[in-house]
């Protein structure tokens, strides 16, 4: 219970610090402060009064601060200035789209990384463990960038086999429900579902691929480590000389304990996949977060970046210290009263 | 009795020869450490080397594929972009300021981030702690999105990219150097001098930081190779270094309106931020596996 309470408190002082940043990038962004805090460029000096009152922008500051939080907490989030969309709605549609892309990616990550990650630690200094490691090593250090451009080059351009941008093909009409689009197809009525779902995967493979090859190969690292550590340690010993058979003491005493300090890794691997799934948005035109902050920082659309830039860091945030938590409660050798980190 | 002893004087090679004789055993780690070296020789001599200026444009010669294909000619070597600025010059123009870039402002976020490191790490209380919260909230931000914010704030530009990087990279340093000081800080050797007299800073500067440099040049190479992608990422997205400074990401970008046309624009800065990436990591890798199979035997 109160290792809850700590993550907790920890949860909240964090998400404060991060609405306080984007508080102030109000002031520190270039340009006028109720234009960067609402998205509305006022008509007149009369409806700029209203709007300012509004806001209380003329009051002292922790007052501002106060009316913002109530604010962010109501759902006003601001609205864009380029599209004048309310910007929850945008964020709304954005934000699944690219938790779908890194989704996907991690699953591959631990389906492929994991088996191959525990193969390599147990073959350990043979050649097979070299080369996987050295594969590996290659996968890791790909700009992921130029991975998905190779991508798009090569199976795109070249071999035709994968679409080059977007989530489906324009064809399908997909009323957005939860934003994540296998659901949303699945979903959808009057339409050839198994049409569409294949169309989707179709779009979903090169990205997934790009941003995967890198998690992959770093879960592969990350497991392969951690189950040498755990087999040079006596009680693999002592399980070996009660006579277990080596299936038996990979399932029973090396998996649990290699896979349980591979999840904290995981966690500060989330960063790197959320700035990859951005990164390769950008160049499928997926419709997701990533795409939309870097269009809104080409137009400078100040209310969108703040509000964006709140929604990630939230986003990675509640992950990260779910996991840490999840870790904590499931692994009996931490220490339970150890002060929540993230 | 008289011992036998094979040699007059016994050797016993310092804490470093011994990493470099650990190091040197893994083949592949000596080869990334050799590429690395043409990198940092390509980032320190770039006018020497470059056979034309990187700016230089020349009508007369527009997209040249590269010299290994038929239609190529070997006075450039890797070929021509869309405005006849020779593609090899670029590059070695580029791995000057990726690299270089990357090396400084990995430099500036260790010294920055050991110092605040080392400070949290032999404070302790709820100054700490509020410290903690604060740096671990700015770790969870990704990088693109400090970067995205401080370009917003500052403007595009290679230094405003450069202190954005900066920032995501100093939390890290700090977190490491601090678990690593409050570890040793528990050890009996620091409660020695303690008892002898040693002020903090003496105490750092004589007991914690020699036992300290091993873990920073090992965080160090892989905070290079972060940076080198972030760098090069940002280039790309056209946030950091603007055209025409040739920064192997912007090259990366601007050969992307002819990719169709001549994929070398694009192949070629790509495959050289991936060696420089993949020569870093494996210095660091080896750096790794040598400096653990030292302490262990």
């Amino acid at each position: 219970m109160r290792i809850l309470l700590r993550f907790s408190i920890l949860f909240i002082l964090t998400l404060l610090v991060l609405v306080v940043l984007s508080f102030a990038l109000i002031y520190l962004f270039p340009g006028d402060v109720l234009n960067n805090l609402t998205g509305i460029s006022a008509q007149s000096e009369a409806h700029r009064d209203m709007l300012v009152e509004k806001h209380r922008l003329d009051e002292a500051y922790f007052f501002q601060f106060t009316h913002y939080v109530s604010e962010l907490f109501s759902g006003n989030w601001g609205q864009s200035f380029v599209s004048g969309l309310p910007l929850k709605e945008e964020i709304g549609r954005a934000l699944p789209a690219t938790i779908e892309l890194a989704f996907y990616a991690m699953f591959i990550a631990v389906v492929i990384g994991i088996p191959v990650g525990c193969y390599a630690g147990l073959k350990s200094y043979t050649p097979v463990d070299y080369s996987i490691n050295s594969l590996s090593m290659v996968g890791y250090s790909f700009p992921v960038f130029w991975l998905a451009l190779l991508f798009i080059l090569m199976f795109s351009l070249e071999l035709n086999i994968a679409p080059l941008s977007g989530r489906i093909s324009l064809l399908f009409d997909i009323p957005h429900r939860t934003g994540f689009i296998l659901i949303d197809i699945l979903l959808a009525k009057d339409i050839d579902t198994s049409l569409a779902m294949r169309d989707a995967f179709r779009h979903l493979l090169l990205p997934t691929l790009a941003i995967s090859v890198i998690s992959t190969a770093s879960m592969i690292r990350m497991v392969r480590r951690s189950v040498i550590d755990v087999l040079n340690r006596p009680y693999i010993t002592a399980a070996r000389s009660r006579g277990l058979s080596r299936w038996q003491i990979f399932s029973r005493h090396i998996l649990r304990n290699a896979l349980l300090p591979v999840l904290p890794l995981m966690a500060i691997q989330i960063t790197t996949l959320i700035t990859n799934a951005m990164i390769v948005e950008t160049l499928f035109s997926w419709p997701g977060i990533g795409n939309w902050l870097i269009q809104a920082i080409y137009q400078r659309d100040f209310p969108a970046l703040r509000v964006g830039m709140l929604a990630v860091a939230s986003l990675v945030i509640t992950l990260t210290i779910t996991i840490d938590l999840f870790n904590r409660l499931i692994d009996p050798s931490r220490d339970k009263y150890e002060r929540g980190t993230i | 009795m008289a011992q036998f002893s094979l040699y007059e004087e016994e050797y016993h090679p310092s804490p470093w020869q011994r990493t470099w004789r650990e190091f040197t055993s893994s083949h592949i780690a000596v080869l990334g450490l050799f590429v690395l070296a043409i990198f940092l020789v390509f980032a320190l001599f770039a006018p020497l080397i470059a056979p034309y200026d990187p700016l230089q444009q020349n009508i007369d010669s527009l997209l040249l594929p590269p010299s290994w294909e038929t239609n190529g000619s070997i006075s450039h070597l890797f070929g021509t972009d869309a405005l006849g600025r020779d593609v090899f010059s670029r590059i070695i123009y580029g791995c000057r300021v990726t690299f270089g870039s990357s090396i400084l402002l990995v430099m500036i976020a260790m010294g920055v981030g050991v110092t605040i490191g080392t400070v949290a790490g032999m404070m302790s209380g709820v100054r700490s702690s509020i410290m903690n919260h604060l740096l671990d909230a700015l770790m969870a931000i990704p990088t693109l999105l400090i970067a995205i914010i401080i370009v917003a704030i500052l403007g595009t530009g290679l230094v405003n990219s450069m202190w954005a990087i900066t920032l995501a990279l100093i939390p890290q340093f700090i977190h490491y150097t601090r678990s690593f000081v409050r570890s040793e800080m528990k050890k009996e050797y620091i409660l020695a001098s303690k008892l002898d007299g040693a002020s903090a800073w003496q105490l750092f500067r004589h007991s914690i930081l020699p036992n300290m440099i091993e873990m920073l040049v090992v965080q160090g190479s892989l905070a290079l190779s972060i940076a080198v992608i972030d760098v090069s990422a940002l280039g790309f997205l056209n946030l950091g270094a603007q055209p025409p400074l040739p920064e192997l990401g912007a090259i990366l970008a601007d050969g992307l309106d002819v990719a169709y046309l001549a994929p070398w624009n694009v192949g070629l800065p790509g495959l050289s931020i991936f060696l420089m990436v993949l020569a870093i990591n494996l210095v660091g890798d080896g750096l790794r596996s040598a400096l653990r199979k030292r302490v262990s035997h």
